[in-house]
């Protein structure tokens, strides 16, 4: 039983990551260790990422076409792949991201109805 | 190397690469570098089960890939009715077909008979002529052969059974001492038949079961053996029964029962096993180990050269031949081989012209999805995402046809086995639906379904997303060049013309047949058939006396127009021929005799009964005996061949044992064996001269069918309730089995026609749609420019009428040329007729129509201002 909950736990983490991944790529192509530092730090290390999990996350965007790897050099002239927002990611993201804006919307409704009574 | 193996092999290095950076990171904010590293691996986590759930990634997004695409399929196949139900259709048809006569051609041709080492079992027979031999022959080859190691006789019988207090009639086979060791089964009951059962008349009243009817008509009673029963009031102790899956020597048969052909005189009444002259029995042979076919041959050839010398008189120019057993060895085997091959190969034409359809069906429909197809790839889908949902899509539907094809063959095949053809004679079609052919079925489809599916790639590896969308689909000068497609539309509708042509002809042919003049009139016509012999009237005084007795009776029954009764009736494949020769000959060698005849034993009334008309002379009369001189009447053409005129009454001929036979009637031409035969030489004598058991009894009456055959009945039950009726119903539905040729020939091509048709329908729509939504924005535009009907239906569909005529023309063609094939089969098949001709253009014309009038009502429905805008 327990093992069922996990595993809910981690696939709603997992489509989480998926979309934080995706908004990173937004700002323009870059390597692995800097999407999870990019993560790290805007959302104020709130949301703490282990690391590896990044990479299943990566490969599955690929296969699904929504981003793309390419051989590039980094800044301090190391080799590291590049992960790039394809044209199908961008419209991904965008449905995703409105998801995910109604679901937050309806449970913070949810969550805090005073609020929104007293706001009006 | 894939996408998926080069990410993979990349994986170890991006992972040192990204733990080398956050131990840099580390150390830049001031921890010594082993902590450093502890650090980012902490923060890393497991690389093991990292690089595990990655590689499990690729896995299970392909799979939930392949998930979405199925239920796609299912979902734009359920949007297209049409086409799904259109493609399933066809494919279904198309394999079926397939599976029907391959699952025919496996049950008679291709099967080998259950037995061990089938293949040196081989029927015996004369190399021209039918498949019968006579006894003394068989028996000069059984002994003076060094070929075969068993040579045994089979004679087919109609026995009166008597088992637990009732008597029925039942089929059986007669054979000789050495039958059980040419089919070498073991028993599954008891012992089989011996050579010393049936070493002389009397040796042995043995009797062996076969397993259907130990099984059915007496409910598989584990103590069978030893009972006795009584065979046309004869007891025969049971003492085997044979295995499960063996009925005899002949593909097509039942027998039920086995027992020794040497106890014939009591059995039949009388014996022929000494007469050279009764060619009646079949032979089957088993070839010694290690003897060759052409060894084997070689010795025939002596053995007849021997024979024909030996006996000159009988066996002029014997010769002997060996065949495949199975199906009366070549008899009809051959002419059954050479038809289903032919329809075999007409089935995999059919098939392969249902392939080609399905892929221009599948182009059409890939063509009118450009749009949609462009849109994916612009935003990123891959040319093989597409490529496989359209696969995945194909399967669907030849997984879907795959089923209702094995459904439908499996249907048809078990129908066949089950079903007994309109004859008195056992029967019956092993052809039961095997499990490789199911499996042939499916993978014939999903072969169907990857061919045309893949007819649609060159398409959509050339479309160009930007082109796609800015025109609404491929430049239209795709449509202006003659391409591949259309040559195979034109030989495809031109196929599909052949098997329509076929079909007709063939259907005319029947039409013909059940009309046509039979030399008798079998409407209110009631046929009884019995054999004496089985009711114990061995001597032929008792026969006579009860067959006169009840032609008595059955005249007194109210409503009765006529009455007769022969040994035999037209068309019963039971007739016999013999040699005639004219008065002056003495000479009766059958080489120097003027022509064969059929001939047949009748009562007075017979010809009334029948319907036979009596041109000249009078009939047979009961004071026709023995003891007066021998006479006939025969008909036209016996008086056309003998005398060259009409005026034979009064005049003589003579039989093959020199008896001269005054004619005393003509009567008119009729069929007797088969309905394609010629006009052919008959006679009829009275049966008061010559006595008969065999009896069919002919009744003429406007009475309802069903009263006059229960009067019938309980007449003859009232004079002896031993009788065992073998059959006894109208005359038209006892003719079923001379119609029967016809009616398959009729059947399996009237479906392949129909097929023809549901395929070119298919076929043109497809290339139409396909035509026409290619150039639908150019033909709105000339409408906005003010072209007119006329002008935009020439445009659009000019090409497909050239491509529809020239077919159908070169398919009728064809189909007239090969009708000529049918006539052997389809008694009057002629593609010359008009009304053919008539029904064949009719058809086509109207097919035409059906299958462009919706792409048709596609261009003159478009709105020009709607198309535009919309592209």
């Amino acid at each position: 039983m327990s093992t069922k909950e996990q595993k809910q736990r981690i696939e709603l983490l997992q489509g989480t990551l998926d979309l934080l991944i995706l908004r990173t790529l937004l700002l323009g192509p870059t390597h692995g260790h800097a999407i999870a530092k990019a993560i790290e730090f805007n959302s104020d290390d709130v949301l703490q990422v282990e690391q590896g999990s990044l990479y299943p996350a990566l490969h599955r965007l690929i296969k699904r076409g929504w981003i793309s790897a390419e051989e590039g050099t980094s800044e301090n002239n190391r080799r590291a792949k590049f992960y790039r927002l394809t044209a199908k990611g961008r419209k991904q993201l965008e449905l995703e991201t409105s998801k995910w804006d109604k679901l937050a919307g309806a449970i913070a409704q949810i969550l805090r109805p005073a609020n929104r009574e007293g706001e009006s | 190397m894939s996408r998926r193996k080069r990410m993979l092999q990349d994986l170890d290095q991006d992972i040192r690469e990204h733990i080398a950076r956050e131990t840099q990171d580390n150390i830049d904010r001031g921890m010594s570098p082993q902590e450093a590293r502890y650090a980012a691996m902490r923060k890393f986590g497991n690389v093991l089960r990292v690089k595990e759930e990655t590689r499990e990634v690729w896995t299970l997004v392909w799979l939930e890939q392949l998930v979405q695409d199925f239920r796609f399929a299912f979902r734009t196949l359920r949007k297209n009715p049409g086409f799904a139900l259109t493609a399933v259709l066809i494919l279904a048809l198309g394999i079926a077909a397939n599976v029907i006569v391959f699952g025919v051609l496996q049950g008679l041709v291709l099967r080998q008979l259950e037995m061990p080492h089938a293949e040196q079992v081989m029927t015996l027979q004369p190399k021209t002529g039918g498949p019968f031999l006579s006894y003394p022959e068989m028996r000069d080859v059984r002994d003076s052969n060094n070929v075969f190691s068993a040579v045994a006789a089979v004679q087919i019988e109609a026995f009166g059974l008597e088992a637990n207090g009732f008597t029925r009639p039942i089929w059986g086979d007669e054979v000789t001492g050495q039958y059980f060791e040419v089919v070498g089964i073991k028993p599954f009951l008891g012992r089989l038949l011996e050579r010393s059962d049936d070493d002389h008349p009397g040796a042995s009243y043995a009797a062996v079961l076969s397993w259907p009817a130990w099984k059915n008509d007496f409910a598989a009673d584990p103590n069978i053996v030893g009972k006795t029963i009584r065979l046309d009031k004869h007891p025969y102790t049971i003492v085997g029964v044979t295995p499960e899956g063996f009925y005899g020597t002949e593909k097509i048969a039942e027998p039920d029962i086995f027992v020794p052909l040497a106890n014939l005189a009591t059995l039949n009444g009388a014996s022929w096993l000494d007469s050279r002259n009764y060619k009646n029995i079949f032979s089957v042979v088993r070839l010694k180990d290690g003897v060759t076919k052409p060894q084997a041959q070689a010795e025939l050839n002596t053995i007849a050269t021997r024979i024909s010398q030996q006996f000159p008189k009988e066996d002029e120019g014997l010769t002997l031949k060996l065949a495949p057993p199975g199906l009366v060895g070549d008899f009809i085997g051959g002419p059954t081989r050479g038809f289903l091959a032919a329809v075999l190969a007409l089935a995999g034409i059919v098939l392969l012209a249902a392939c080609a359809n399905l892929g221009s069906l599948f182009a059409a429909r890939t063509a009118d999805r450009t749009r949609e197809i462009a849109i994916r790839m612009a935003v990123g889908s891959s040319r093989w995402r597409i490529l496989r949902q359209l696969l995945v899509e194909a399967v669907v539907i030849s997984v879907f046809g795959g089923a209702c094809a094995s459904v439908l063959g499996w249907m048809a095949l078990t129908g066949l086995a089950n079903w007994h053809p309109p004859s008195r004679f056992p029967i019956k079609f092993h052809v039961l639906p095997e499990p490789s052919l199911i499996v042939m079925a499916f993978l014939i489809s999903v072969a169907a379904g990857i061919v045309f599916g893949l007819m649609p790639l060159r398409q959509i590896f050339k479309t160009d997303p930007n082109a796609a969308i800015k025109s609404g689909g491929a430049p239209s000068s795709a449509g202006r060049r003659w391409a591949l497609r259309d040559v195979l539309l034109a030989a495809q509708i031109a196929l599909c013309c052949v098997t329509v042509t076929a079909a007709f002809v063939s259907l005319r042919g029947l039409g013909k047949a059940l009309t046509m003049d039979l030399g008798f009139n079998p409407k209110n016509a009631i046929l009884t058939r019995f054999d004496l012999s089985q009711a114990n009237y061995a001597s032929e005084a008792d026969a006579d006396h009860f067959q006169r007795q009840l032609l008595e009776r059955i005249q007194q029954i109210p409503g009765i127009e006529a009455a007769g009764y022969a040994n035999t009736t037209p068309l019963d494949f039971d007739a016999t021929v013999t040699d005639v020769f004219s008065q002056d000959s003495t000479d009766l060698r059958h080489s120097k005799s003027a022509f064969d005849m059929y001939f047949y034993h009748v009562s007075p009334g017979y010809l009334a009964a029948a319907g036979t008309p009596l041109l000249a002379g009078r009939d047979v009369s009961f004071s026709d005996t023995p003891k007066t001189p021998a006479v006939a009447i025969v008909n036209q053409e016996f008086a056309r061949r003998l005398f060259h005129s009409q005026q034979a009454v009064g005049r003589y001929f003579k039989n093959r044992n020199g008896v001269s036979i005054q004619i005393i009637g003509i009567m008119g031409d009729g069929k007797h064996f088969t309905l394609s035969e010629d006009p052919k030489a008959a006679a009829f004598f009275p049966i008061s001269q010559k006595t008969d058991t065999r009896t069919t009894l002919i009744v003429r009456s406007q009475r309802d069918t069903a009263d006059i055959v229960s009067a019938i009945r309980e007449t003859i039950r009232a004079l002896d309730v031993a009788v065992p009726i073998s059959e006894s119903g109208p005359w038209t539905s006892q003719l079923g089995l001379s119609l029967f040729p016809s009616q398959v020939a009729t059947v399996a091509l009237g479906v392949f026609g129909a097929f023809g048709l549901l395929l070119s329908i298919a076929g043109t729509f497809g290339l139409a749609s396909y035509t026409v939504s290619k150039r639908l924005r150019e033909l709105s535009i000339r409408v906005a420019l003010g072209a007119g009907t006329k002008q935009i239906l020439q445009s659009a569909l000019g090409r497909m009428l050239i491509l529809l005529a020239s077919g159908s023309g070169i398919g009728i063609a064809l189909g007239l040329a090969a009708s000529h094939l049918l006539s052997a089969i389809v008694y009057q098949a002629s593609a010359q007729d008009p009304v053919v001709l008539t029904a064949v253009a009719f058809t086509t014309i109207v097919t035409a129509t059906l299958s462009v009038a919706g792409p048709v009502r596609r261009v003159l429905d478009a709105d020009p201002a709607t198309l535009l805008r919309e592209q």
